[in-house]
C-alpha cells in the first residue's frame, strides 16, 4: 500500500511544479493561467522532435525546455501588450482561450497519436525498503528548489518585491518607474520553462496524448488552491498530496480507474471550505 | 410640449411593443427554416440538424457566462449527461423521445446545482477550475461506462413522427427556438435581469433584494437544463453516442464560441451553431487541416475580450440600440391621463422607521464608527453629512448589511441584525451606491424593472421617470450621463416602495439647477411614494434645500443632530467641515 502510494511521488512533484507556476503567475502578473500544462507539453513534444533528430537526451530536452520559454514568453507579450489594464478573470479567460488555441496548435504540429516519452533517469531508483524512483525524486526536487527559491526571491530581493508590487498594480507601479512589462515578461518566459520541466518529468509516467498532458493544469489547480494561489509551501505540500492521494487509489480496485477524479473533488472541497464565509465583490 | 415634438411622439403602447412587422418576420423565417429539411440534400440536413443542436448548447453557455458573467467549462458534460439519461430510457421502451430528452434536460440540473455551489461566494475564475474538473472527471466516468446501449449496438428509436430526418430536424428548431424565445422572455423579467446584475455587481445585485447564490444557481441550472437538452438531441439525431461526443474540449470550444459571439443571444447561439458545424467542413473542402478550427476559435475569442464590449451579437445589439436611441424624442413620453391625478400616499402613522443604536464598525484597532445613535421618522427626508472619511458610507454599508457590525438596526421598529444584505433590502431597506453600478448593457427601462424589485407595469415606471424627469425609457443606459443614470437609479428605487431609501451622494454628477430641481423633488418623495428618505451629500445646498433632519458624523461619532438650519448653523460642524480640510 505504501509502495503504491509512492508511485504517486513522481506524479505529485510534476503537480507540485506545475501548482507552483500556477501560483507564480497569478502572485506575479494576476493571470489563473489555464494554459500552464499546455504550454509544458508543447515544450516536451518538441524535445521528442529534437529526440528523433538523433539528438543527445540531454540536449533535447533542454531545445523542448527553450521552446516552452519562448511560447510562454509569446504568451506574455500578447498578455502585457493587449491585456494589461484588463481584470484578473479577463486575462484568465484569455489563458482558456489560448488552451483551446495549443491543443489545435500541438495536433497541427504533432500529430494526434499518444507518444512515449524517455525518462531523464531510466531505471535508476532509490531503494529505501520501499522503492522511489529517480523520476519522482527529480520532480519532488525540483518543485521543492522552486517553492523555496521564488518564495525566499519574493520577500527577500528588490526585483521581487518590485515583481509583487507589479502584481498588485501594474500601472502604479510602472508610474513607479518599475519596468512592468519588461518583468511581466521575464515572469511568463521563466514559468514556461518550469512548465516544461514538470512535463518532461510526468509524461513517462502517463500515457502521453497531448490533451491529457495539457489538463494536467487540473491537479496543478488543485494543488495551487490548496496554496489559496499565494503560497508556494502549502502548493508543494497540495501537489505531493494529491499525487500521493492518486497513488494510493491504485491499491483498491474499485477506485482506481476513477483516481483521475480525484484532483477535482479535492478542488470541489477546497473550494467550498475557503469560500464557506460571506465575501462581497470590490467595495469602491 | 411643442406640438412638432408631440407629433413625433409614440403612444406608450406602441413604443413598449417590438414593432410588429419585424416579429412577423422573424416568424415567417422560423417557420420557413423548419422547412428546410425538405429541400436540403441529406449530407447538408445532416450538417443543418447538428448546427441546431450546436445552437442550443451555444445558448446553455450564454446563459452562465454571457448573461450572468460565470465560466464553465463543461456544458458538454451536461449535454453527455442529458444523452446518457435518454439512452437508457429508450433502450428500456419507456416514454418517448421529446419526453425523454426533457427528463434527460432534467436529470442534468441537479448536476448543474452541485458544480454552482462552489460559485456561490466566488466569481468567474475559480469556477472555471471546478467546471473544467467536473468536464474532465465525466470525460473519466463515461470511459469506463458505456452509454446504455452503446456496446449491445442498441441504437436509440426514434418515434413514427421523427423518424425522418427532415422531420428531426424541424423537431430540433422547434425545440431551440422554443428556448430562445423562452431566454428572450426571461431577459425583459426581472428573473432574467438578475443575471446581468450578478455580473455587473454582487453588491448591486443583493442592494437590489436579489439572492446572489440563488441567482447564480438559478442560472446553473437552468444552463444544465438547456445543455442536456441539447445532449438528448444530439443522442436522437445520431441514434448512438460516445464518450468522443463530449470530450472536455468541445466543451472549451463551446466557451470560446460564447466569448467570441455572445450566445446569450439567439443570433449568436445561432451563428455559435452554424460555425461549429460547417467551419469544419469548409476546411475539408478547401484542403485546410480541421484542426485549424479550434485555433480559429481562439483566435476569436481572444479578439472579443481584447475588444472588451462583449461578443459579436452583443456588439451588433448595442449599435442597433444606439441607432434606435437616436431616433427617440428626448422628452419622456406623456403619462396616461389616469396616471396623471396619481392618489397621494397617505403617511402611515409615525414613529422612527430607521433606528440605529450604539452602532460601532471597527478595522482592527480603528473604529470607524463608534456607537452611533440614529433615527429617521417616517415621511422625513433626513441628511447625513461629514467631512471626507468621518463613516457615511461605512453606515450605509453596515445599515444595508454588507459590513458587520455591533449595536443594533431596527427597520420598522423590528431589530434586522440577523437579516442579509438582499433580505433587508426585501423588507424595505434600499439604497443607491456612490459609484456607478448600473448596468451599461440594459435599456433604462430593463434596469428600472430590476430596480423596483416587482414587475411593474409601464404606467407605473413612467410615473417614477416623471417624477424625477429621466431619460426616455427605451434609452440603452449606456448613452445616459453619469449624473442621470443616479436619476434612473433613484427612480427605480422610489418605485420599489421601500420603508426607506439610503442614498449615497446622488447629487454627484449635477449641475447647480439640476441638483436643486432634485432636492425640490426629494421633498415630495415621503409624500408621493410614502417612503422616507436618508441622504448623504456633500452638496449642502441640495442638504438644506431637501432635508428637514441632519445628523453630522465626524471621525465615526455623531456630532450635531436636529433640525436643519439649526444643525447648518451650529459652530461645531462649521468647524469639523474647515477643521477637516486643514488637516487635509
Amino acid at each position: 500500500m505504501l509502495q503504491s502510494a509512492l508511485a504517486g511521488l513522481a506524479a505529485g512533484g510534476a503537480y507540485a511544479l506545475l501548482g507552483a507556476c500556477v501560483v507564480l503567475l497569478y502572485r506575479m502578473v494576476g493571470v489563473l493561467n489555464f494554459s500552464t500544462a499546455a504550454v509544458g507539453a508543447f515544450g516536451a513534444y518538441a524535445s521528442l522532435e529534437f529526440l528523433d533528430l538523433g539528438w543527445p537526451y540531454w540536449v533535447a530536452a533542454l531545445g523542448g525546455i527553450a521552446v516552452g520559454t519562448l511560447l510562454s514568453g509569446g504568451i506574455g507579450w500578447v498578455m502585457s501588450r493587449w491585456f494589461f489594464e484588463v481584470s484578473v478573470g479577463v486575462r484568465s479567460t484569455v489563458t482558456i482561450a489560448l488552451l483551446i488555441g495549443l491543443l489545435g496548435l500541438a495536433h497541427r504540429a504533432f500529430g494526434d497519436a499518444p507518444k512515449a516519452v524517455p525518462s531523464a533517469f531510466p531505471g535508476a531508483s532509490l531503494d529505501l525498503g520501499v522503492t522511489i524512483s529517480s523520476d519522482a525524486l527529480l520532480a519532488l526536487g525540483l518543485a521543492t528548489a522552486l517553492a523555496l527559491g521564488v518564495g525566499a526571491f519574493l520577500n527577500r530581493t528588490l526585483l521581487g518585491v518590485q515583481l509583487r508590487a507589479l502584481s498588485e498594480r501594474p500601472t502604479t507601479a510602472e508610474l513607479l518607474g518599475i519596468p512592468a512589462r519588461r518583468l511581466s515578461l521575464l515572469v511568463w518566459l521563466f514559468g514556461g520553462a518550469a512548465a516544461t520541466v514538470a512535463v518532461l518529468v510526468i509524461a513517462p509516467t502517463r500515457p502521453a496524448d497531448f490533451s491529457s498532458l495539457s489538463f494536467l493544469v487540473l491537479p496543478a489547480m488543485a494543488a495551487a488552491l490548496l496554496g489559496l494561489f499565494q503560497n508556494f509551501t502549502a502548493t508543494l505540500l497540495g501537489g505531493v498530496a494529491v499525487g500521493l492521494l492518486e497513488g494510493l487509489a491504485t491499491y483498491f480496485d474499485a477506485v482506481s480507474p476513477y483516481r483521475s477524479v480525484l484532483p477535482f473533488v479535492m478542488v470541489l472541497l477546497a473550494l467550498l471550505w475557503t469560500q464557506r464565509g460571506e465575501v462581497w465583490d470590490a467595495a469602491r | 410640449m411643442p406640438p412638432a415634438e408631440a407629433a413625433r411622439t409614440p403612444s406608450p403602447a406602441a413604443a413598449t411593443s417590438r414593432p410588429p412587422v419585424r416579429g412577423l418576420v422573424l416568424g415567417v423565417l422560423a417557420v420557413a427554416v423548419a422547412g428546410l429539411g425538405l429541400v436540403l440534400p441529406s449530407f447538408w440536413l445532416f450538417l443543418a440538424t447538428g448546427a441546431v443542436i450546436s445552437a442550443v448548447t451555444a445558448l446553455s453557455v450564454g446563459i452562465v457566462y454571457g448573461r450572468a458573467g460565470m465560466i464553465s467549462l463543461c456544458q458538454l458534460s451536461f449535454a453527455a449527461i442529458g444523452a446518457f439519461v435518454v439512452a437508457g430510457l429508450n433502450t428500456q421502451g419507456i416514454l418517448v423521445l421529446p419526453l425523454q430528452i426533457l427528463l434527460g434536460g432534467l436529470v442534468a440540473v441537479p448536476f448543474g446545482l452541485l458544480i454552482g455551489l462552489p460559485a456561490l461566494r466566488l466569481r468567474g475564475v475559480n469556477l472555471a477550475i471546478v467546471t473544467l474538473g467536473f468536464a474532465s472527471a465525466v470525460d473519466v466516468v463515461l470511459g469506463l461506462n458505456a452509454f446504455p446501449g452503446a456496446d449491445s449496438g442498441e441504437y436509440v428509436t426514434r418515434p413514427a413522427l421523427l423518424a425522418g430526418d427532415p422531420a428531426y430536424f424541424a423537431f430540433c428548431w422547434a425545440v431551440f427556438v422554443a428556448l430562445a424565445l423562452g431566454l428572450a422572455w426571461l431577459s425583459r423579467r426581472r428573473a432574467g435581469l438578475a443575471w446581468d446584475a450578478v455580473r455587473r455587481s454582487e453588491r448591486a445585485t443583493a442592494a437590489l433584494g436579489l439572492s446572489v447564490p440563488g441567482t447564480k444557481l438559478w442560472a446553473f441550472g437552468l444552463s444544465a437544463f438547456v445543455a442536456g437538452v441539447g445532449g438528448g438531441l444530439l443522442i436522437g439525431q445520431l441514434l448512438t453516442v460516445s464518450r468522443a461526443n463530449f470530450e472536455p474540449v468541445f466543451s472549451l470550444m463551446a466557451f470560446a464560441l460564447g466569448v467570441m459571439l455572445a450566445t446569450q443571444y439567439w443570433e449568436g447561439a445561432l451563428v455559435a451553431g452554424v460555425a461549429m458545424a460547417l467551419v469544419p467542413e469548409i476546411l475539408r473542402r478547401t484542403g485546410l487541416p480541421q484542426d485549424l478550427t479550434s485555433l480559429l476559435f481562439a483566435l476569436g475569442a481572444v479578439e472579443a475580450l481584447f475588444r472588451g464590449t462583449g461578443g459579436l451579437a452583443a456588439r451588433l445589439r448595442l449599435v442597433a440600440a444606439h441607432r434606435r436611441a437616436r431616433d427617440l424624442p428626448a422628452g419622456l413620453p406623456p403619462l396616461p391621463a389616469t396616471q396623471q391625478s396619481r392618489p397621494r400616499v397617505t403617511s402611515a402613522p409615525g414613529g422612527p422607521v430607521l433606528e440605529l443604536s450604539n452602532l460601532s464598525v471597527r478595522y482592527g484597532q480603528v473604529a470607524a464608527l463608534l456607537e452611533v445613535n440614529l433615527r429617521v421618522e417616517r415621511g422625513t427626508v433626513a441628511a447625513l453629512i461629514g467631512p471626507n472619511g468621518a463613516g457615511k458610507s461605512t453606515l450605509i454599508d453596515a445599515v444595508t448589511g454588507f459590513k458587520g457590525y455591533m449595536g443594533t438596526v431596527a427597520l420598522g421598529g423590528r431589530s434586522i441584525d440577523a437579516v442579509s444584505a438582499h433580505g433587508r433590502a426585501r423588507l424595505g431597506l434600499r439604497r443607491s451606491f456612490q459609484q456607478d453600478r448600473t448596468i451599461a448593457d440594459l435599456s433604462v427601462e430593463q434596469y428600472l424593472r430590476l430596480l423596483s424589485g416587482h414587475d411593474l407595469g409601464r404606467a407605473e415606471l413612467l410615473e417614477a421617470l416623471h417624477f424625477l424627469g429621466g431619460p426616455h425609457p427605451e434609452r440603452p443606459m449606456d448613452s445616459v450621463d453619469v449624473g442621470t443614470r443616479r436619476l434612473v437609479e433613484v427612480a427605480g428605487l422610489l418605485a420599489a416602495r421601500p420603508q426607506i431609501v439610503l442614498l449615497d451622494e446622488p447629487g454627484a454628477g449635477l449641475d447647480e439647477a439640476e441638483s436643486l430641481r432634485f432636492a425640490a423633488r426629494l421633498r415630495e418623495v415621503p409624500a408621493v411614494f410614502g417612503c422616507a428618505v436618508l441622504l448623504v451629500e456633500h452638496d449642502m445646498a441640495l442638504v438644506a434645500a431637501a432635508c428637514s433632519q441632519v445628523t453630522v458624523l465626524d471621525f465615526g461619532q455623531v456630532i450635531a443632530s436636529g433640525e436643519c438650519a439649526e444643525v447648518l448653523g451650529s459652530p461645531q460642524v462649521v468647524r469639523a467641515y474647515l477643521g477637516g480640510e486643514d488637516a487635509a
